[in-house]
């Protein structure tokens, strides 16, 4: 077994050729990465390059692992299997440069059979299979995010070629040398051995030399030509996931320097960053972005795919004017234009709900480009949804999104006793309501239970009542970054004079805005989302409540807490201490839940009666079966019961907010214990 | 062609019924937790200013009266760009109503000298009094066209119109002429752009005393004194809930129609 090996470049002569034609290759191939790389370095500046290892480890997990991909597993498998495939035959190739150019004999023994041949062979035949799922799924199933071009066929053709004829090369010789070690090739000895049947030795020594230069050109002609194609993620799609963003997996939104900046906002690729540019030349067309958009689910024209792709598109011409443009001062146009994926209309469509960027399997962070665009349209443009002007206004001059509304800060709180924060001496908390928690009547009860809760528990707490002001995360959403750096900013300042540690809010929005933004803008605040805190009053055994028969329950996972934060647990943990009956979980849920379509600011937009997220979300629950609707956010539980009425079930739903069912749960439990104390009595 | 348009800043009409107190003694809102904002209609004044604008070479002047509070009103007009922005600065006086509003506003337009245009809004989101704009035409010897929703630019002078209850009413105007401004469909403020908001702060505004305009507080306090505030109060609602009884459904509806007959009679 020790002498096991074969001979490399077999039959092939002028095999100098090989290495003049790897030059003109290799020039094609590199310039056509290099307008690439020139292109990114005239973005912004963002910095992509600390926290070396975690970065590593995102590589290995989403790029060699193939980690994200498998969320569609026929697309995951097919992609697995080529690129496990094409890694291998790539380590194959550079054994035999290793063995046969530097002369080092390594190609032989049980390391030739083990892997050489028989792991090399078997992961060849596995990407076969994978690229005829791939032509089954592209031109059988056809699904509806792929992208259909005479591309993508031409590269599925072109893979499906170069692997078959490097079998065919490999059968002829096992054939024509009689290879004593064939048997650890299964699939070029099948070749070899139809092949025999079929033709003379001779011929297939011909046929060989004459495949063996074709498969070499189409070789050479896919490198070349794959960084001008989509194939082009090879590269970029690893570089993009090391410089993704770390800290907030479903992305998040940069502040503006507004002294300095030319522009506010996004109207030219000039004004992204680098790595927002990176992004698209990494899109890999797969759709699965657009494929669990809400917004493009109930049939907008939002897709953050074509998004992506059409910026793509434009890369080219970067800096240039436009054609039919050059009188307006040689500026170039802006991106954004009707008709287009860039559409007013569309970027007006999105909830922020971060779905895009957290399935993404090369990591392009798609949202936070929209609210970019949506940043021009807001503060240079000064053009954007009269409904939301009135929001914007309204945060502005009342410090609350809720124009018209008739509610104070304080009335949810009428006959609790909830004191001032500086009416508290030392503090556990301060209890952030929110404006959604406070001047929407729905909302007023679960504020009322959380707060119930908390003097349940005996925590001393505090809210801020007319001191209160929105964070400022509509704001931001909507693309008044102006406004929401205002509002942070006195926000922050509000909490500093009371000398606020520690903040539970029952919005995830406010939640997210604390922990992940206002350390932007020097605020540095405990924060605790309501169920996270509730979970550790009951943890602490400072809440007692009884498991009741309320029937089964979902749980809606609010965008903002879930995919954002990754709080996933806590509601749950808090549910299952609340109902006796398991959790039913609707399909889309955790950090892949279904937003309510509440997000980005699109609550202040009436949507099209035929195309409402709420309306499909509040399907999703309704077909789950269970009798509660459980939701941990103000504006989820708003977009939800307006959902489940606008549907008109047969079935009596409730929409809870998860500290509504645990106060229920509570008095239960002290209703019960009344009851005992009694009959004890009696 | 010279427009001018007059702003108030008032209290925010908005804000939450529990939230809005008045004071009983000074016979005034009291500011409370609210928020200061302009008045809606001088802004459909100034949007409709401003729609003039472009389409034609004139200039907009904006003035106000009021506290020191009451510039932020005068920035938000810079921000729009309008071209020059005044303040007459309040004197302490309960309860300046129209009368002497327009007293203080008439002096000042006259210092400033002649305006094709005098714009102001139909009427304020806190008194309600709707007689700014006739006062200040009658104190300048101008005409007045009140409730306006359009205006046109012709050679001849200005086109305005306006809704009445019978049709559209299209009125030709020379100028210069006092025009009150109602809301529709078309002057719907406009946001300004974040970048002017930034600019707006470096304009210059100027401000003016009573005397600076040739007055003094006796004479406006005189002015004002045209109308008096007796009482100022909330008024406390209240509502009641009765089930109207009876031996058949008829007899109820019968019942029902009565006392609705008894009520409209009574009104």
């Amino acid at each position: 077994m020790d002498d096991a090996t074969r001979q490399v470049l077999w039959n092939i002569k002028h095999v100098w050729v090989m290495y003049v034609l790897l030059v003109p290759t290799a020039v094609v191939a590199g310039y056509g990465v290099y307008r690439h790389v020139r292109q990114w370095r005239r973005g912004q500046p963002s910095a992509r390059f600390d926290r070396p290892i975690e970065r590593l480890a995102r590589v290995l997990k989403m790029a060699i692992l193939q980690a994200t991909i498998w969320r569609d597993p026929l697309a995951g498998a097919l992609h697995a299997m080529m690129f496990w495939g094409f890694v291998t035959l790539l380590i194959a190739t550079t054994v035999v440069m290793i063995d046969h150019d530097f002369n080092v004999p390594i190609m032989k023994g049980s390391f030739y059979l083990y892997f050489q041949s028989l792991f090399v062979d078997c992961l060849g035949a596995l990407a076969m299979v994978g690229v005829a799922l791939a032509a089954i799924r592209r031109w059988g199933l056809r699904p509806k995010k792929l992208v259909f071009s005479d591309e993508a066929n031409g590269i599925l053709v072109l893979i499906f070629v170069i692997l078959a004829s490097g079998f065919l090369l490999e059968g002829w010789r096992i054939a024509a040398t009689n290879d004593e070690w064939s048997s650890w090739s299964p699939v070029g000895l099948m070749v070899a051995r139809v092949s025999t049947t079929v033709v003379s030795v001779d011929a297939l020594r011909t046929a060989h030399l004459i495949v063996w230069w074709g498969h070499l050109l189409l070789v050479f002609g896919l490198i070349a030509w794959a960084p001008y194609t989509k194939l082009l993620h090879i590269v970029t799609a690893p570089l993009n996931i090391y410089t993704s963003n770390l800290d907030a997996p479903a992305g998040s939104l940069q502040p503006i320097d507004f002294e300095s900046a030319e522009v506010f906002g996004v109207k030219n690729l000039e004004q992204f960053t680098w790595k927002d540019l990176l992004d698209l030349d990494s899109c890999t067309e797969c759709g699965q972005c657009t494929s669990v958009c809400p917004a493009n689910a109930v049939g907008k024209a939002l897709s953050p795919r074509d998004i992506i792709l059409d910026l793509q598109r434009q890369l080219p011409a970067m800096g240039r004017p436009l054609s039919g443009h050059t009188d307006v001062a040689n500026e170039p146009s802006s991106i954004i234009a009707d008709g287009t994926p860039l559409s007013a209309e569309a970027l007006w469509q999105c909830t922020t709900c971060g779905a895009c960027v957290e399935t993404c399997p090369v990591a392009i962070e798609q949202y936070p480009k929209i609210v970019d665009m949506r940043r021009f349209l807001v503060m240079e443009d000064a053009q954007f949804p009269r409904t939301l002007q009135g929001a914007l206004t309204s945060m502005e001059q009342r410090g609350h999104p809720f124009r018209g509304t008739q509610a104070s800060r304080t009335d949810w709180a009428d006959g609790l006793d909830v004191p001032h924060i500086k009416e508290v001496d030392q503090p556990e908390v301060l209890l952030w309501v929110g404006c959604g928690g406070a001047l929407v009547d729905r909302n007023q009860k679960s504020t009322r239970a959380l707060a119930k809760l908390l003097q349940h528990a005996g925590v001393k707490f505090g809210i801020l009542g007319r001191d209160e002001s929105c964070t400022g995360d509509p704001a931001r959403r909507i693309g008044n970054e102006f406004l929401f750096d205002t509002l942070a900013r006195q926000t922050i300042e509000t909490l500093n004079s009371h000398q606020v540690h520690t903040v539970v809010t029952a919005c995830p929005h406010c939640f997210n805005t604390f922990r992940n933004e206002y350390p932007q803008f020097g605020g540095k605040f405990e924060v605790y989302h309501h169920t996270t805190y509730l979970a550790k009053l009951i943890g602490e055994n400072r809440l007692t409540l009884d498991a009741s028969q309320i029937g089964t329950i979902t749980l809606h996972d609010p965008c903002y807490l879930g995919r954002h934060n990754g709080i996933t647990d806590e509601p749950r943990q808090i549910l299952a201490k609340v109902s006796e009956a398991p959790l039913i979980e609707m399909e889309q849920h955790g950090t892949q839940s279904f937003c309510c379509g509440g997000g980005g600011g699109m609550s202040f937009v009436d949507e099209p009666p035929d195309q409402r997220v709420n309306v499909e979300r509040s399907k999703q629950a309704l077909s789950s079966g269970a009798d509660t609707i459980a939701v941990a956010c103000p504006f989820c539980t708003t977009m939800l019961e307006d959902g489940v009425g606008a549907l008109q079930s047969d079935r009596k739903v409730v929409v809870k907010d998860v500290a509504e069912l645990l106060w229920d749960s509570v008095e239960n439990s002290n209703a019960a214990k009344a009851d005992v104390g009694d009959r004890d009595k009696s | 062609m010279k427009i001018l348009v007059c702003l108030k800043q008032i209290l925010d009409p908005e804000v939450s019924p529990r939230d809005f107190q008045v004071d009983p003694d000074r016979l005034e809102a009291v500011l409370g937790s609210a928020s200061l904002v302009t008045n809606i209609f001088c802004e459909n004044a100034l949007e409709t200013a401003l729609q003039l604008r472009e389409g034609s070479d004139s200039e907009i002047t904006a003035m106000t009266f009021g506290p020191d509070d009451a510039e932020e009103t005068l920035r938000k007009a810079f921000a729009l760009k309008v071209d020059h922005a005044y303040r007459i600065a309040t004197p302490e006086i309960p309860h300046c109503n129209s009368a002497g509003a327009a007293t203080v506003l008439a002096a000042a337009i006259k210092k400033l000298g002649t305006f094709d245009l005098i714009m102001l809004g139909r009427e304020s989101g806190d008194w309600g009094e709707g007689q700014t704009a006739g006062l200040v035409a009658e104190m300048l010897g101008l005409n007045c066209v009140s409730f306006v929703d359009q205006i046109d630019i012709v050679d001849a002078g200005v086109h305005l119109q306006r809704q009445t209850d019978v049709g559209r009413e299209k009125l030709v105007s020379d100028t210069p002429v006092v025009v009150s401004i109602t809301n529709t469909e078309t002057n719907v403020p406009r946001i300004p752009k974040t970048r002017d908001i930034m600019l707006a702060h470096r304009k210059e505004l100027t401000t003016w005393t009573l005397d600076d305009i040739g007055l003094d507080e006796e004479k406006v306090t005189r002015a004002a004194n045209a109308t008096q505030v007796v009482e100022l109060y909330i008024p406390e609602e209240t509502s009641s809930c009765e089930f109207i009884t009876g031996d058949s459904l008829d007899d109820r509806i019968r019942e029902l129609a009565q006392r609705i007959a008894n009520i409209v009679q009574s009104v």
